[in-house]
């Protein structure tokens, strides 16, 4: 066990160095100057110059590289050539509003996805079940960002019922905050609870033909109480891990849906950084990203690993 | 991008699970039509009318003419014009094109290179497969939509940079697949035999191996597919993929964002498009996979 | 398929109904804040003070005074002397930082902090007679120090390539506390007039640190927050020298989408819209009773430029044969939706010097054709190269095709803006043609620039400039008049119309500036109604 986790925190660091570097290089070539950008359209070459070299943007790409990563275990990520910001605050406050969007968007895809899944499985073979499968399928297939631009349509501009974008943060107005958290939340959701009740029904399908819930089932259980009492945590183990993942999907995932509702999270930030040309900012939020995604896989793997014993075994 | 299974990354550790692979063949025969056909049915639909725009639209897709501009759909324009004044219908019929155009090229990468890869890495040594497999799994940290975007930002953005973005994101899926399957293969008996006959692992799996998992690979392909256009079409929407003028669904959502309260149809018709393209494509691949000999299933491709 | 289409319909109005349902709940807990200020004050009397009202429900954070305004283009950050970016002056030009003459609605120069100003006869003296009893927000009183403080950091630290305009002074000399005399290196027009753009702002000499996060200036406002990319808090300064603004608070908010804005506006989450930018979206505000739709002009030229390093552009008659062939009038309905003026040349109505030349050159795709069949350009294909601003992208593709009917074939290619833009078109001249709005006020000086980005170089046109900058305001007139008649009959560029200035306003805020004159947006003349 512990040899384990010593070998898969190992490839974990291994990973995030490489992946530095794979971001580094491959974004080292980006066209645009961004001093010249920052300096606007009738600046002197000399002051380009200036800013190239207090920016450090002159010196060979590995010195660069070797500063930016020496920074990145302590959370300094460098200074945005644009703004002058200090960039590591930027992606912490940027990514918390990610974050809150992209727990609300897990939030609802699960009330829509448990009960749907398991309603789906357990009427298995029945005309509701297949509706239901149905329904996820069409789900599935709506784009996030076109549920997003019905939402507003609908509920913020022809019914005024909630804003249609921006953002509030919690600590300011809470309940302005909900408000403004809702509908992207639902738009993220929403597609999102399609994805996840097809893998809680075959989930649920899998438990269903267990033994255990057979003879629960011998013992007089109806299937509704058997699977209540022992299938459910049976079936949370494979669908708690599927969750992990997915939140690492649905944060790439929520770019979209942030520029659709104006919401300064992390997407908002990465693509106002590529049309700035802000290089060290996109690294920066790239890094964080391909981070995210890994750690989470991460900690899915420790997790299965620590819960399955079955695995533990194999391994 | 909402994209659900394995291509945004992680999840490709865990495909999603079949329509019941191990219920039986009676389940099987009774629910694979409906899955198949109406998935199949969609996905020739869409096709037919990609090919039909090569030859005839109702209306050239790219004439702009001021004076038709936004009008409601009517028995010269069956879907209504944009605000260019361009049939909107006769640009769905293109946008099909540049659709199935992304999904062939993106999946065909994947496929391609993935696959080999896949089975290399199931039949090499042990320490080899298990490095490759591990900067695979990094790859799958790249998702689509970051790859695109970093691609259209260094080399400016079009329909080609987004299908090679959204190829490369999903080669690890593909080799993953390939990977499982490929494992399975070898401790098959027979394969056991081939090798006990003095066979390499390498030559084993181009003679057994490739025509076994070959199911799988198209199960993939066909989900991977749906992906491939709702990736395209976030892409575009963002304008990271599919340039203007040439008409995309993505795009055509995004241009027809600041109408959806004048003209809804506008917006409405894009958006059911790309619904009906990832639906078909999706369902296809269910229906496909049912078909599938159950020991095939990829249930948990770590072994 | 048709079932299909159905269960897709009844998912989207499941999800709906949905949302509905929890938009119901949270709505709740606002009205309810209504009675509770009722039972704190005096329930009957409604009109006692307004003032006493506000600012109770002020110190819970929701300021019933306050006004949200939405704007497009965010500011990265607060210091316009670094950063180029016209969302900055916008937001605190006049309204946080004050210049000594800012530009009124008619275009004429006004005093602000100067009470104010004498020119010398040959335009090199300019004697600047200060408002008295102004402090700057951190305290410092304003003088002829801070004057000449701020226009030397100007000259010294400003890093811009506007600040360049400044370079032509040669001595600030505080005569007394109120007393500011600049003097010209050489006899300019134009000095002025720049002195009403940001580098006209006054800084206190103890204010100038961490600009990017903070202002310190003598205007009616101060920056109380600023969210980067969301939104910059003002409030009143209670120790404003001149006449108090109406609106207490004032909230600029961003929104990078233009279309996302017309909806903050639907749904009643702004009072007004700075500049709208999804111009289609406008038949929404006008159908609406709600809604004010404020149509007033602004200086922004969008201009299809012609790079004349190109050997394509050498001849007079292939420029002449693309103006030709483009209807400008159905460019300006699918770029800006209808709205805006046809222009012949590189001057807004708005100028004194304006001349209509709209007819040279109409819409004659035939007399186009022929033109580029004698200039022997029968198969042109050009490189089209445009920034992915909506309107860019709009009038491009318009263009294209009309192009196209000439037998043009000009590619698209979109680049990001501002960042690739600006490097590879504007920096770079690696372009044949491309398609932008240029807002600079009087710009078309740029066509006696042989380095700006058209490279357009005409020596009859440099000289005449030229002599209009050091000339009195009648040569300057007449020599600008000319200029714009030799530019438009040379074909040097396409004029596809000005852009206009379009705002949307709910019932609560009156005197909105109609004009988008110099670079900020006043919020001085607002009013409550």
């Amino acid at each position: 066990m512990l040899v384990q986790l010593t070998k898969r925190t190992l490839l974990l660091l291994a990973s995030l160095v490489l992946a530095s570097v794979l971001v580094f290089w491959f974004l080292s070539v980006l066209p645009g100057d961004p001093a010249q950008v920052a300096l606007g359209t009738g600046a002197t070459p000399e002051a380009v110059a200036e800013m190239q070299e207090r920016f450090g943007t002159d010196r060979p790409l590995t010195v660069q590289y070797l500063d930016w990563v020496s920074g990145l275990p302590v959370g300094d990520f460098g200074v945005s050539y644009v703004t002058g910001a200090t960039i590591g605050p930027l992606i912490v406050d940027r990514l918390m509003v990610s974050l809150w969007l992209v727990g609300a968007g897990m939030l609802v895809a699960l009330v829509i996805a448990v009960p749907l899944g398991t309603l789906s499985a357990v009427h298995h073979r029945r005309p509701l079940g297949t509706v239901l499968a149905g329904v996820s399928q069409v789900g599935i297939a709506i784009p996030n960002f076109l549920a997003g631009i019905l939402l507003i349509g609908l509920v913020a501009v022809s019914w005024r019922l909630l804003p249609a974008g921006g953002w509030v943060p919690p600590a300011q107005d809470p309940v302005e905050f909900l408000r403004r958290l809702l509908l992207p939340a639902l738009a993220l959701g929403i597609i999102e609870g399609a994805v996840l009740a097809r893998y809680v029904r075959s989930t649920v399908l899998n438990v269903l033909r267990e033994d255990f819930l057979r003879t629960a089932r011998a013992k007089g259980l109806t299937p509704a109480r058997a699977l209540v009492r022992h299938g459910l945590r049976n079936a949370a183990v494979p669908v708690v891990t599927i969750l992990g993942l997915q939140l690492a999907v649905l944060l790439v995932g929520a770019v979209v849906v942030e520029r659709v509702f104006v919401i300064p999270g992390l997407g908002s930030l990465l693509l106002d950084g590529v049309a700035n040309r802000d290089l060290l900012l996109v690294q920066g939020v790239v890094m964080v990203l391909v981070l995210a995604v890994l750690l989470l896989n991460y900690l899915v793997d420790v997790l299965y690993t620590a819960l399955d014993p079955r695995l533990r075994a194999a391994a | 991008m909402s994209t659900p299974q394995p291509l945004s990354g992680p999840s490709g550790q865990v495909p999603i699970p079949g329509e019941d692979v191990s219920s039986g063949a009676t389940m099987s025969r009774r629910s694979l039509p409906a899955s198949l056909l109406v998935g199949a049915g969609l996905v020739v639909v869409i096709a037919v009318v990609a090919l039909v725009s090569f030859l005839w639209t109702p209306h050239d897709p790219l004439l702009v003419q001021g004076a038709q501009r936004l009008q409601g759909p009517s028995g010269e324009f069956w879907f209504g014009t944009d605000r260019f004044g361009r049939d909107v219908f006769s640009r769905l019929m293109y946008g099909a094109r540049t659709t199935l155009l992304v999904g062939v090229v993106a999946v065909g990468i994947a496929g391609l290179i993935g696959t080999p890869l896949g089975v290399l890495m199931g039949s090499s040594p042990r320490v080899i497969g298990e490095a490759v497999m591990r900067f695979n799994d990094l790859l799958l940290a790249f998702p689509a939509l970051l790859l695109a975007v970093m691609f259209g930002a260094v080399y400016g953005s079009s329909t080609l940079t987004a299908m090679v973005a959204i190829g490369i994101a999903t080669i690890p899926v593909f080799a993953r697949v390939a990977r499982s399957g490929t494992l399975q293969v070898l401790s098959s008996d027979y394969a056991l035999a081939a090798r006990s006959a003095g066979r390499t692992k390498l030559a084993i799996a181009v003679r057994h191996v490739l025509p076994n998992i070959s199911g799988l690979v198209i199960v993939q392909a066909s989900v991977s597919f749906a992906i491939a256009v709702l990736a395209e079409a976030a892409l575009s929407f963002l304008g990271f993929g599919t340039q203007p003028p040439t008409p995309s669904w993505g795009r055509m959502l995004q241009e027809a964002q600041e109408l959806v309260a004048v003209r809804p149809s506008q917006a409405v018709a894009p958006g059911l498009a790309i619904a009906l393209a990832v639906l078909g494509f999706n369902l296809l691949g269910d229906g496909l996979r049912d078909r599938l000999d159950p020991r095939l299933d990829d249930r948990r491709g770590t072994g | 398929m048709a079932r299909s289409v159905r269960t897709i319909l009844i998912g989207l109005a499941f999800a709906l109904v949905l949302a509905a349902c929890d938009a119901g709940d949270t709505v709740d807990p606002d009205e309810a804040t209504d009675p509770v200020d009722d039972v704190d004050g005096e329930p009957d009397e409604d009109d006692t003070d307004d003032d006493v009202d506000e600012d109770e429900v002020a110190d819970d954070g929701e300021d019933v005074a306050g006004l949200s305004i939405g704007f497009a283009a965010e500011p990265a950050s607060l210091d316009f002397s670094t950063d180029d970016g016209a969302a900055i002056p916008e937001a605190l030009l006049v309204n946080v930082y004050e210049p000594l003459v800012k530009i009124d609605q008619e275009g004429e120069i006004v005093p602000v902090l100067a009470e104010s100003y004498e020119v010398s006869d040959d335009n090199t003296v300019y004697d600047f007679y200060l408002e008295e009893g102004v402090t700057f927000s951190n305290g410092d009183p304003f003088d002829a120090d801070a004057v000449a403080f701020s226009i030397e950091r100007v000259q010294q630290d400003w890093t811009i390539g506007l600040a360049s305009q400044m370079d032509i002074v040669e001595d600030v000399e505080v005569v007394d506390d109120l007393h500011a005399r600049v003097t010209l290196a050489e006899p300019s027009n134009n000095w002025l007039f720049s002195m009403t753009t940001r580098i006209g702002a006054m800084f206190s000499p103890d204010g100038v640190d961490g600009l990017d996060e903070q202002a310190i200036g003598t205007g009616p406002y101060l920056v109380d927050d600023f969210a980067r990319g969301d939104r910059i808090d003002l409030v009143r300064n209670d120790d404003y020298w001149g006449e108090a603004p109406d609106f207490n608070d004032v909230t600029l908010r961003y929104f990078g989408d233009p279309n996302a804005l017309n909806n903050a506006m639907l749904a009643d989450d702004i009072d007004l819209i700075g500049t709208v930018q999804a111009p289609e979206g406008l038949s929404q505000f006008e159908d609406d009773d709600r809604f004010e739709v404020i149509e007033g002009t602004s200086e922004g030229q969008v201009v299809l430029s012609f790079n004349h390093d190109r050997e394509v552009f050498e001849d007079q008659r292939v420029r002449q044969a693309i103006r030709q062939a483009i209807d400008r009038e159905s460019v300006m309905e699918t770029s800006w939706g209808g709205y805006g003026e046809l222009i012949g040349s590189m001057v807004p109505p708005t100028d004194p010097w304006y001349e209509d030349l709209t007819d040279v050159h109409p819409y004659d795709p035939e007399a186009a054709e022929a033109l580029l069949e004698e200039a022997g350009a029968g198969d042109l294909e050009l490189d089209f190269r445009v920034p992915n601003l909506p309107y860019a992208v709009n009038a491009a593709q318009t263009v294209q095709s009309q192009l196209a009917a000439v037998g043009i074939d000009a590619e698209i290619d979109l680049l990001e803006f501002p960042a690739v833009w600006l490097d590879e078109v504007f920096t770079e001249g690696d372009y044949d043609m491309s398609v932008i709005n240029h807002v600079e006020p009087r710009d078309i000086a740029q066509y006696g620039n042989p380095d700006f980005y058209w490279a357009y170089d005409n020596p009859e046109v440099q000289d005449l400039l030229e002599e209009a900058d050091r000339g009195d305001e009648e040569t300057f007139a007449e020599n600008y008049r000319e200029v714009a008649r030799i530019i438009s009959e040379d074909a040097a560029s396409d004029w596809l119309f000005l852009a206009p200035n379009l705002m949307v306003a709910n019932e609560r805020v009156g005197g909105v500036p109609e004009n988008n004159v110099g670079e900020m947006f006043d919020l001085t003349v607002l009013e409550r109604t």
